[in-house]
Formats: structure tokens, sequence, C-alpha cells
């Protein structure tokens, strides 16, 4: 299988204070993986680094074969990884179709109709308020605005930065649902997560960070049947 | 007969005052956009509104071109000239402190200011239009063409500045830049570029502010501060960042300005302005438009 993202030995501080310690995973194509842990752990910090928004203090990240430890995060993205922070993060003052329009920005190639029309089947919603004001979105709706604007750039990987954030149940379950459509699609997706449940149903593997580190590795399956994750995360 | 005069004299009154309104809409617009974007306050914003008039005299009388050729030159070689200062005085300052960012754009008001003197000395420089003699006649209405012209020039530059902003893929990133650095550069814009072009795009409106200001009237290297400060004044009146605000704010003060002239004397324009911001600012805190940010 081809290695999409490669991370290595990575380490990372945070004001004087170290938080990840010798962070080694790989994600492969169209594989969907999850890192789960506490909050704390040191999950946001990992996705920060490997979209170039905090730079490392040791190790390698490798994209597609390049190293991209230290790259901007404009150019990084421009590699063809798409984040969805944890805050969503859209823009307030811009419509919807505008915020999904600068999806664009990265990947001018982008054939508008046919493309914008499977962004609208996997998110009506997008295509009713398509006019108003990104900021009068619920919390729910500028997620899946957030998304679709990710996907628009035609990214290589998605980076998911805790999609379940805030969110009710019913949401959950259909944010969940279409990021596996758009994995069934073709998509590698690296979703960070401290639902850990929904996280390891929809997981092809997954990682579990705790306090820096990676503790367990396995598949979605495995780990959900892991004595010590049930206990502690699944409250079994 | 009374009444047809002082309505004729209060008509060349308002022209007079959108004229004025036209200099502090490209002002503030240009500021506007400096600010939204990079979040920089450019005090030095008087000094290019000058030095892009003294490019327009020296193009007029070197080259004999029509004054409004020349603003369109000076726009372009300002332009240019506002890329260069970005890159290479502002982008390093940038985000580290507001004092730093402050300090800057102090100490190149007084660069800018001593140059211009230098070169230029501080005689006092005005453009001669050559349609300064033609008066249009509307029934009882005596208009300079100058005047007509000088907002039929303004429109097309700010319209032109709409559509950049609003109908382009360019002018989307500026916004989004505007709205949200980090995650315009998760969505692979080179923020650093924007901000050079978008600080270019300031001065180059400076620049035509600079040159309808040497037409109408006379300019030194020192008399950009002013205005540059009423146009501070009037995006605080418009609210920050709203550039209808810009428009509607620097309109409504040009016309207060040019009536305050007329009816109580010279004395007072400057402060008749600035006692209107302060009245507005206290019956709503976030200017006209204001949005209520962070």
């Amino acid at each position: 299988m081809k290695i999409v993202l490669h991370v290595e030995k990575l380490t990372s501080n945070y004001e004087c204070v170290q938080v990840l310690w010798d962070v080694s995973f790989d994600v492969n194509e169209k594989e969907i993986v999850a890192i789960i842990g506490p909050n704390g752990a040191g999950k946001s910090t990992v996705v920060k680094t490997i979209t170039g928004l905090c730079p490392p203090s040791g190790g390698e990240i490798t994209f597609n074969g390049d190293r991209i430890d230290r790259m901007s995060p404009y150019k990084i993205a421009r590699k063809g990884i798409s984040l969805i922070p944890e805050t969503r993060d859209i823009f307030p003052r811009m419509t919807v179709m505008d915020n999904l329009l600068l999806g664009t920005y990265v990947n001018k190639d982008v054939d508008l109709n046919s493309f914008g029309e499977w962004i609208f089947q996997l998110f009506p919603v997008l295509k009713t308020k398509s006019k108003k004001m990104a900021r009068t979105l619920s919390g729910g709706e500028q997620q899946m605005l957030a998304i679709g604007r990710s996907l628009m750039s035609r990214p290589k990987m998605l980076i998911l930065d805790e999609p379940s954030l805030g969110l009710s149940p019913i949401m959950v379950e259909k944010i969940l649902d279409t990021i596996t459509e758009i994995n069934e699609k073709g998509m590698t997706i690296l979703l960070v997560e401290q639902n850990v449940q929904e996280a390891l149903e929809i997981a092809h593997r997954a990682y579990v960070l705790e306090e820096g580190r990676i503790t367990r590795a396995g598949s979605g399956k495995e780990l959900m049947k892991d004595e010590r994750i049930k206990e502690v995360y699944l409250g079994m | 007969m009374v009444l047809e005069t002082g309505l004729s004299i209060a008509i060349q009154v308002l022209v007079w005052g959108l004229i004025l309104g036209c200099i502090y809409v490209l002002l503030a617009s240009g500021l506007n956009l400096i600010f939204g974007v990079m979040k920089l306050v450019n005090f030095a914003h008087g000094e290019f509104i000058v030095l892009g008039g003294y490019v327009s005299y020296w193009v007029v009388t070197l080259l004999n071109l029509n004054p409004y050729v020349a603003m369109l030159i000076s726009m372009m070689v300002m332009g240019v000239f506002g890329v260069v200062i970005e890159r290479t005085c502002f982008r390093r300052v940038l985000g580290t402190s507001k004092l730093n960012e402050i300090l800057l754009s102090v100490g190149l008001i007084y660069i800018l200011q001593n140059s211009m003197a230098l070169l230029f000395t501080d005689y006092p420089r005005g453009i001669h239009s050559p349609y300064e003699k033609s008066i249009i006649s509307l029934g009882i209405l005596n208009l300079s063409l100058d005047w007509i012209i000088a907002i039929g020039v303004t429109v097309g530059i700010l319209i032109g500045f709409y559509l950049l902003l609003n109908k382009t893929a360019l002018g989307r990133a500026m916004r989004a830049t505007s709205q949200n650095r980090k995650a315009a550069m998760l969505m692979g814009i080179n923020v650093e570029n924007i901000d050079m072009l978008t600080f270019g795009i300031g001065i180059a409106l400076a620049a035509a502010a600079g040159t309808l200001l040497i037409i109408i009237t006379s300019i030194t290297p020192y008399a950009g501060s002013l205005p540059a400060l009423k146009a501070f004044a009037i995006i605080i009146l418009g609210g920050l960042g709203s550039p209808a605000g810009a428009v509607i704010g620097g309109l409504v003060y040009g016309i207060v300005e040019g009536a305050a002239v007329y009816l109580v004397g010279g004395t007072w324009r400057d402060a008749v302005g600035f006692i209107i911001l302060i009245l507005v600012l206290i019956v709503r805190p976030t200017g006209l438009f204001g949005e209520r940010e962070k």
C-alpha cells in the first residue's frame, strides 16, 4: 500500500513545555486513520505541526515523498493537504458560495459545475444557503461548509481536527457518515478525535495518543475490542 | 432671484464638498484595505499622498501630459513603490508587535517628508489643469469642468476597486485574508504576497487622492498629514473594515467640511469634521457601519 503521510519521531514544544515525544505514524492511500486520545494529549499539536502552523522541534514529516516539516502552511496546502480545523475557521463575512469558491484558489482547474454538484449532493444545505453570510450558519452547517471548502481544493489528503466537537449526536452521525462516503470515493483521511467510539467505528486504523506519546496502534476493530481502551475511553 | 443665487451657491458648495469627499473616500478606502488585510495602521499614509501628487506634478511638467493621465501613471508608479516599501520595511515587522509597526510608520513619515523637501523644496506646487477655465453651465449652475472630471475619475477608480475586491479570485483571497488569516493560509493563500499587493493598492489609491489634491489646490511635502489624519477619523466614523463606511463616511465628511468652510470660515474647517466624528462615536461607538468585532 502506498504511504501518503509518513511521520517519524516528531517532537514539539509549546512555550518551553514539550508536548510531543517521538510521535511516529503512517497514513496509507485511501485509508481513514484516526488519532484518538484524551483532551490535552497533543492531538491538535500533531495536526498543527503537519499543516505548518507550528514548527516541530525534531523529527520528519514526509508527504508523498516530499519533506514538509518546516514548510509554510500555504505551501503545504498547495501540496494537497487540506485541514478542516477544530474551530472550522470559515470566512464569516463572505457568502457560503464565496467560501466554497475560495477552496479553488489552490487548484484553479476544478470544474465547478460537476464538482460543485457533488458537494451540494453531500451537503444540500450549502446549496439552499449559498448566498447567505457564512456566519449565519449553525455549528453543524459551518462544519459542512468547512469540509466542502476543503474538498473544493481537490486535496490528496484531508485532515479533520475534532469534527464532532460541539455537534449534536445526530449531526455527528451525519458528518461521520459523510466522511466515510468521501473516503469511499478515494480520499485519504486523517481524523483526530476525542469521540473514540465514533472514530474507531469508521477508521481503518487508529493510533492512541496519550500525554504526547503514541501508546497503541491497530485496526479500528482491534482497538475497539482492546480491554484498556474499552475501560478508559468507551466506559465499559 | 435671491433664492436662485442661494440655491446655486448651495449646489456649488455641495459639489465642492463632493470633490473633497472624493479625496477622502480614496484615502479612507486605501487605509481601510491596508488595515483590514494587514491589521496595520499606516501612519505614513499622508506622505504617500503627497508623493503621489509630486509624481503627477513631474509627469505633467516634464512630459506635458494631461493631469488625469498623469494620475494613472502616478497610481501605477506609487503602487509599485508601495509593494517595495511593504516588502523591504513592513514585512519584517508585521506581527512582531504593534509598537514596532507604529515606530516604523512614524520613521517613514520623517524619511519621506524630508526626502521630498530635499528633492522638491517646500515651495508649494500645483498643477494647472487644461480644463481649469472651462465652466459647465446648467441653468443657474456654474460648475468647473475639472470638478466634474475629478468626480468621474474617482467613481471610475472606486468601481474598479469594487470589482477587484468582489469579482476576482485575488479579491476573494484579500477578503479572506482580512477575515481569517490562519484559514487563508490553510487554503493555500500566500498571505505575505497578499500583504504586498494590498499595500500597493492602498498606496495607489493614496496617489490618486494626492493628484486630485494637487489639481484643486497646491501641496508641500507636509501637506499630507492632515488629510491622512482625517481619513483615519473617517474610517473610524464609517466603521473599521467597512468599505461602504469608507465611502459614505468620506462623502459626508467632505460635504460637512465644504459646508463648514463656507458657513463658518476656514479656521473652523478642520475642527468641524472632528466634532462630527466625536458626536457619531458617542452615539454609535462602532461607527456608522461598523461590526462588533473582537
